[in-house]
């Protein structure tokens, strides 16, 4: 009865164990790197649940080109700047600026310059091993020929979403968090300049202010690390600072019942409601200043 | 004995659900969806809704919408309509903002232009489903 029971139980372990493939061993050492960072406290479903809440870049530089301003080189980090970064953490964190670089050039359809942001990211994404996500003939075929620019953003898009996908799975967060965190301060940083340019665009400004949102979530994602590694510490002590001053604009909403129609087979929303910003361009000003502080310490 | 033998009976009714909802290829709908996302919108995320074999009732995902921008949520699956895959929105606040299940159909998908910029969450049911499997994409526009 015995060798039944435990024979039985044997054959259960066998069927409850995960069919899919894992990777083996020597599959994960290679894409681990030699900084390995101790896990936080928190779990990994919560990270991933924070993580995609984080906008995509790409609708600040959609917004840019809505409000007719111009494509301007100069906000953008060189791609030549490569050689700069010499560690993971400064690779992340680069990797997503150029994300979001390439999205600015891939909006306005400044195809030659996305090229170039393309062999940085392919370089940046093999030394992190995270090379595969981009088949950089394919993306260097459709960035020739500006009719191909949907494919091309959305190939980038996927990558990018798959990268943060993979680095999650891998235990690798803390990259997947740099990533998202350089592509989101580029965003800013690209808004906040375009901004400065045009002091009469309020909507630029409104864009500012509502990033408020998205830093609270970005300095809680860089809270999880602070302890486990020093470089997102002091990551995260600049971040804070920048989130004193985002702390100081207040965003009201009256809440409106929405109202619906049908067009198409799809639901079609009436938002009803509405929100102010509530900020000075004190605030503005002091934002601006930081973000280009905190971003030229990184690009350099 | 009889208590193990129902334990055992569990443990294996466990292994078969797992066995049957791994064939839940999300991935094969979220790729079907990606073109139906209507003209002029740009692809922003991919979202995986595996039920489980109905294990699962809820899968839910959550994004900052931003003002004076609109979104649109595709779904798609692959059984008969929607297959019984209900998608809500809701508001920071937990507020329901919409839902494909409007006036008695189901509709395959929804047109937001978002007011208010803030988390919203974006939350699947399903309801008389016979595959609780799909997939579904975001995007927007300006």
């Amino acid at each position: 009865m015995k060798n039944i029971f435990l024979g039985l139980i044997g054959i259960a372990i066998l069927f409850s164990c995960d069919s899919k493939k894992k990777p083996s061993a020597d599959e994960i050492s290679g894409v681990l790197d030699s900084v390995k960072i101790e896990e936080p406290a928190i779990s990994e479903d919560v990270i991933a649940d924070i993580i995609q809440q984080i906008p995509s870049p790409l609708e600040i530089s959609t917004l840019l080109k809505e409000a007719e301003t111009k494509y301007d080189k100069s906000h953008l980090n060189d791609p030549e700047n490569i050689s700069n970064y010499n560690s993971n953490f400064k690779k992340a964190l680069a990797l997503g600026i150029y994300g979001t670089d390439l999205g600015y050039t891939n909006i306005y359809g400044q195809n030659q310059d996305a090229l170039f942001y393309l062999n940085s990211i392919k370089s940046l994404a093999d030394d992190l091993s995270i090379g595969q996500f981009f088949d950089i003939g394919t993306i260097k075929r459709l960035a020739t020929n500006s009719k191909n620019l949907d494919s091309l953003l959305l190939i980038t898009t996927k990558n990018f979403n798959s990268i943060n996908k993979y680095l999650q799975d891998q235990k690798r967060s803390n990259l997947s968090i740099l990533l998202l965190s350089g592509g989101w301060l580029e965003a800013l940083y690209i808004v906040s300049k375009v901004s400065e340019k045009n002091p009469g665009n309020e909507q630029l400004k409104e864009t500012i202010g509502e990033q408020k949102i998205i830093m609270d979530n970005v300095a809680l994602l860089l809270s999880f690390y602070v302890e486990s590694d020093p470089n997102i510490r002091d990551l995260a002590n600049r971040f804070s600072k920048l989130q004193e001053e985002f702390n100081k604009i207040e965003i009201k909403t009256v809440y409106r019942e929405p109202t619906y129609e049908v067009v198409d087979g799809m639901l079609v929303v009436k938002d009803n409601s509405t929100s102010e910003i509530i900020m000075t361009d004190e605030n503005i000003e002091s934002i601006r200043t930081m973000v280009y502080e905190i971003r030229n310490n990184i690009i350099n | 004995m009889k208590k193990l033998i129902i334990a055992l009976g569990i443990l294996f009714t466990t292994s078969f659900v797992n066995e049957v909802y791994a064939q839940c290829n999300t991935e094969k709908h979220v790729e079907a969806c990606i073109p139906k996302l209507q003209s002029g919108f740009t692809f922003l995320k991919s979202y995986s809704i595996d039920g489980q074999g109905g294990a699962k009732s809820k899968v839910e995902y959550s994004y900052v919408f931003t003002k004076g921008a609109t979104y649109q949520v595709q779904i798609c699956n692959d059984g008969e309509g929607t297959d019984g895959i209900v998608l809500t929105l809701y508001d920071s606040s937990r507020k329901q903002v919409a839902s494909t299940k409007y006036q008695g159909s189901t509709l395959s998908g929804l047109n937001f232009p978002c007011q208010v910029t803030g988390i919203y969450y974006i939350t699947f049911t399903f309801e008389g489903s016979a595959n609780h499997c799909g997939g579904s994409v975001l995007g927007f526009k300006r």
